[in-house]
């Protein structure tokens, strides 16, 4: 989904922070396996799309042109994934263009928006609220309401076609919500514990690095997973920021692929699989350190 | 820079005299701190903050392909806006803009809302299968509208098929035809959205005490009046800002409607920030387009703002 309901609110945030122990549930004493059946069937039904994208990319065009619909590819067609990635130089191009930019705009991220946040977080109250202002209005834009000033700007800059314009670009996106997300995090953290430092002479930069930052690493590991996942799926400043198609990220070769190959679904299906595998990676390995991330900020409350 | 009032160490042992130092060293906080701030704030100045400005620049000058690198744009004052407003394809575009927003919405927040109730009851594997829920939202948009487009076409697409099994025979392709293209994009749309909804409200349900529900329930009240006595009320600023964001953001979705439809068949899908992309980079009228931007953001921007006075109600009665 776009980066639209990626954004939180920083109550939301709160909450999953000072709730990261699950509750004990309702006069439960056995456990309820069949509401785990129910479960089971209603998730299956809800995210059998994505099997459907999974398993068109795996037939060949015998099994997809078929009524009623082939609903286990046999046998499995890898070529699809041959023909529309690995022999496509395009894609290959545009898998690296994205891997560069959203590293490039998650290092961006955290550069500004660690300090920033711990700034935030220990600010007075009054210019807190005015400070968290560009913050929170920045999630809300549409994105074409940014690239369509920054593409004339850019024009006169020379970041149009570059690396460095759609990082910062993307971090535009994901800075205000990594700000929005990390600040709780700080506020869990006892001033006192500066205080001491500062007794034993270091400074509040020595502090912030040495003490608070090893502090909140969960919340830069979340942070991070979510800035990589929002400048990896990102669309609209790829779309307008990259005039030349070896600029493009992957989502906009993914596009122009779509006009390209019209009804071949099972390419379109094998690289449309190709870009989300990425994202995919990244939400199996670190959904637990995330939740457990998030718990573990809940303990010092 | 400021920093360097922070970085001389206090030399211990030099016990300070009660109040000149405690106070000098309040204030070396206080620059320290917004030092910390500062490379952010400057960073949204410049990349977000001046952009937005600008736009409102371009806006009133006859901005197009011919003079945007070179300059010596005319000053036009309103009149793109008049333009805008005045042009067929205004009111279509606004009205489709709300039909796919509010339609979008009300699916998403209910849907969302019962998987959250349903996860709330606790069961084994009910924070596994919670969170397989959250792929559909790390899924990039373009990867999603794609598969969409799939699964919406004609005699072979998986939503015929799945009409099938209600006896409903259909080959429609779905994006194709004017009339039902809107509703095929907000279905996508629907699907992409439940996780948020269902996240920020099972969040919220943590907050509403057990005590509360054991109560009504010894009082005998059933499941439904719980649900709109107890867990509706309790809910309410977590409804609010979930239906308050999600307005806001689907009102500016773009990638997902520009990937599944480019806005057609024949203007159907063309929401509001179609049309300002449509402007700005196909014609290459800037201009125009950076008052049809413009007037793309007055109503999030209104949103945001009722927005902010939640949340300082909210902080403030805490």
């Amino acid at each position: 989904m776009s980066m639209s309901s990626r954004s939180v609110t920083e109550t939301e945030a709160m909450v999953v922070v000072r709730t990261g122990r699950r509750r004990r549930p309702l006069n439960s004493e056995r456990p309820k396996w069949h509401l785990t059946a129910v479960a089971i069937i209603v998730v299956g039904a809800y995210l059998f799309p994505l099997y459907w994208l999974a398993s068109t990319s795996l037939k060949s065009p015998e099994q997809l042109f078929t009524s009623p619909p082939t609903w286990v590819p046999f046998p499995l067609e890898w070529s699809n994934y041959a023909t529309a990635v690995f022999e496509n130089p395009l894609m290959m191009r545009a898998l690296g263009n994205s891997l560069i930019i959203s590293v490039g705009a998650t290092l961006l991220t955290l550069v500004l928006a660690a300090p920033a946040a711990y700034g935030l977080a220990r600010l007075r109250l009054r210019w807190t609220a005015l400070l968290m202002l560009p913050f929170l209005i920045a999630q809300l834009l549409p994105a074409i309401n940014v690239a369509l000033p920054m593409f004339t700007l850019f024009s006169q800059w020379g970041l149009v076609n570059s690396y460095v314009g759609l990082i910062l670009a993307n971090a535009v996106g994901t800075l205000p919500f990594a700000v929005i997300v990390l600040r709780p995090f700080y506020l869990t953290i006892p001033g006192e514990l500066e205080e001491a430092a500062a007794v034993d002479g270091a400074t509040r930069f020595q502090a912030f690095f040495r003490i608070v930052l090893p502090l909140v690493r969960p919340g830069l590991v979340t942070v991070a997973v979510f800035a990589f996942v929002m400048a990896w799926g990102e669309f609209v400043f790829g779309l307008t920021l990259t005039t030349e198609r070896e600029m493009q990220p992957v989502t906009v070769t993914l596009n122009s692929f779509i006009g390209q190959y019209g009804t071949e679904w099972g390419p379109l299906m094998a690289a449309s699989t190709v870009v989300a595998i990425p994202l995919i990676i990244v939400f199996v390995v670190f959904q637990r350190y995330i939740t457990s991330g998030l718990a573990a900020g809940s303990v010092k409350d | 820079m400021s920093l360097d009032t922070r970085t001389t160490p206090r030399v211990a042992g030099s016990s300070p005299a009660a109040r000149g130092p405690r106070r000098r060293l309040h204030t070396m906080n206080v620059v320290s701190r917004y030092s910390f701030v500062l490379p952010a704030v400057v960073f949204l100045i410049v990349f977000m903050v001046y952009p937005l400005v600008y736009t409102v620049n371009l806006s009133l000058f006859d901005v197009n392909a011919g003079n945007f690198l070179s300059g010596g744009a005319p000053f036009v004052g309103l009149e793109n806006y008049a333009d805008f407003i005045g042009s067929p394809q205004f009111v279509p575009s606004l009205v489709i803009t709300l039909v796919f927003t509010v339609g979008s919405l009300i699916f998403q927040h209910a849907i969302g809302f019962m998987f959250a109730l349903f996860f709330n009851r606790g069961f084994p594997l009910s924070g596994l299968l919670r969170a397989l829920m959250l792929v559909v939202w790390v899924m990039p948009a373009v990867v999603s509208a794609s598969l969409w487009r799939w699964i919406f076409s004609g005699s072979y697409g998986l939503f015929n098929a799945f009409l099938g099994v209600f006896g409903i025979s259909s080959t429609e392709p779905w994006l194709v035809n004017p009339n039902t293209a809107l509703a095929a994009v907000i279905i996508a749309n629907i699907w992409l959205g439940i996780p948020f909804h269902m996240m920020l409200l099972y969040a919220g349900l943590q907050g509403v005490p057990v005590q509360l529900y054991e109560a009504a329930q010894i009082d005998g009240a059933s499941a439904w009046q719980r649900f709109w006595r107890i867990t509706v009320p309790m809910m309410r600023p977590v409804i609010v800002i979930a239906l308050l964001l999600g307005f806001v953001h689907t009102f500016k979705v773009f990638d997902l409607i520009y990937v599944m439809t480019a806005g057609g068949p024949a203007g159907a899908t063309n929401v509001l920030s179609i049309e300002v992309y449509k402007l700005s980079f196909e014609y290459f009228r800037f201009g125009d387009g950076a008052a049809a931007a413009n007037i793309l953001l007055i109503i999030p921007l209104l949103l945001s703002i009722l927005y902010l006075w939640l949340r300082r109600r909210e902080d403030s009665t805490q």
